[in-house]
């Protein structure tokens, strides 16, 4: 069986070495893909296109040549070749450039993380079991074998985290429409950034805009009112901005603001345009 | 906290305008931002530091003052007034600004060098963040390939969808899509406490 295998290894391989050049080759955005990975760095930025498309041509003609017959073993020693190659230019790019993206396959940014080089190992593995093959994949592998080789597809799928939004991020979806892990935040409680929110919008806050000297300092509730103080200066002295905004309804208009002497507590401002509560 | 709840109740009064201690003639003015009177002048040197800012990590803290490493190497003494407002997830008190906290200050330079600070903001980030998975009360974040844990606190944080007003449900915000996180960094660590965040839905 091991025999069978390392012959269906050859179609693994040359397959994901196929879907990795295509977004190296195709596609009107391949530039700026490249830009986005050490390659930048390693040759320059003008350079960094060209030797990106490179790769992705050495990777067709190495996953094309391992696809179709016949069988020879400079295949799988130019795949070897290239698995080393690859785990060079990772440990390059988590070195000299952190955070670029890893240009790997397909054509997602994902940037280089242990998956990446667990990857990039799994595929040397392949390669040097591709080597040991003495019969092409296509000569009717047995039922074994395939399971076998299924497992490793499922562990590069795993370990592509391009490939996540297909699989990984749809089950997570589905295991929060089951568990529902935040429908305990939901309250009856206005936060207070929907209070300032709607203080910001009101005439009462832009009247006394420029004597406001803090951000929110104090806030409490009573009634229908939270209330709201900063700290401001009237007339060069320390004083206290407090502005009442209806709590629990969306009435900017109704916000009203009094701005009193932090020294003997007189309130020194309070626009009239707004009835005053008796 | 007595003294809290009396400002509290005078500052209740005053803008309700329950009391009559109102003064002056210009107290009666109108809404119109041209009554307000001009604020002092903030403005700093083209070119130069804002003289009335100041951002780093908090190394030291004796009292009201606060000595501040910034990240461009300067070193800052900020002091704290019965004015200074904090920030640190929430609006909260002057005790909460601790050794190890990163911050960002906006106040006044005093001749003496330090700054009287009239707002200090905690530990304050804002991030732009893939939701790459939610757990119980917890984000996990992705931020430029970085692995960002976002704690969410029942009652503080609050989720702003599509532009509308805030709430405290954050059970819309969906796994797989982009959002905006302004939260508090917890020091040292990779994780945040949500103080808003804000997702379609």
């Amino acid at each position: 069986m091991m025999g069978q295998v390392a012959a269906l290894q050859a179609l693994v391989i040359g397959a994901l070495l196929v879907w990795s050049s295509y977004g190296k080759l195709v596609g009107p955005l391949v530039g700026a893909r490249a830009r986005r990975t050490a390659l930048k760095k390693f040759v320059g930025e003008k350079r960094a296109e060209p030797a990106f498309r490179a790769v992705g041509g050495v990777e067709l003609l190495i996953g094309a040549a391992l696809l179709l017959p016949p069988l020879w073993m400079m295949e799988s020693l130019a795949a070897i070749a290239l698995s080393v190659g690859f785990l060079g230019y990772l440990t390059y790019s988590r070195v000299a450039s952190p955070d670029s993206s890893c240009g790997c396959a397909g054509s997602a940014t994902a940037p280089v993380t242990w998956r990446t080089f667990g990857r990039a190992g799994l595929l040397l593995a392949a390669a040097v079991l591709a080597s040991t093959a003495d019969v092409g994949w296509w000569s009717a592998p047995g039922g074994a074998a395939i399971a076998v080789v299924l497992v490793e597809v499922m562990l590069f799928v795993a370990l592509s985290s391009e490939l996540d939004r297909h699989w990984l991020l749809p089950l997570r979806r589905l295991k929060v429409r089951l568990t529902h892990p935040l429908a305990a935040t939901a309250a009856y409680d206005v936060p207070l950034a929907t209070t300032q929110h709607q203080l910001l919008r009101s005439g009462a806050y832009r009247a006394v805009n420029s004597l406001l000297r803090s951000d929110i300092r104090d806030h409490w509730d009573e009634g229908e009112w939270r209330f709201v103080s900063y700290t401001a200066t009237y007339d060069d002295r320390p004083a206290t901005a407090v502005f009442a905004v209806p709590r629990l309804r969306y009435e900017p208009d109704e916000i009203r603001v009094a701005i009193v002497d932090d020294e003997n507590g007189e309130t020194v401002y309070r626009p009239s345009l707004l009835p005053v509560l008796a | 906290m007595t003294n809290t709840l009396d400002r509290r109740t005078l500052l209740t009064s005053a803008v309700l305008g329950t009391t009559a201690t109102l003064v002056g003639a210009t107290a009666m003015g109108s809404l119109a931002p041209e009554t307000a009177f001009a604020a002092r002048s903030q403005s700093p040197e083209p070119g130069a530091p804002d003289p009335n800012f100041a951002e780093g990590r908090v190394t030291a803290r004796d009292g009201s003052m606060i000595l501040v490493s910034g990240s461009d190497g300067r070193f800052h003494r900020i002091r704290l007034t019965g004015g200074t407002s904090v920030w640190k997830l929430r609006p909260t008190t002057l005790d909460q600004v601790k050794v190890g906290d990163g911050l960002y200050a906006r106040g006044v330079l005093m001749p003496d060098g330090t700054l009287a600070a009239e707002s200090i903001w905690v530990n304050i980030v804002n991030l732009k963040v893939h939701v790459t998975a939610i757990g119980k009360n917890v984000l996990y974040l992705d931020h430029s390939g970085s692995r960002i844990v976002g704690h969410v606190v029942p009652g503080t944080s609050a989720a702003v969808y599509n532009g509308k007003p805030a709430v405290s449900d954050l059970s819309m915000v969906k796994v797989g899509k982009h959002a905006q996180v302004i939260g508090a960094w917890r020091p040292d660590t990779n994780e945040i406490d949500v103080a808003t965040i804000y997702a379609a839905a």
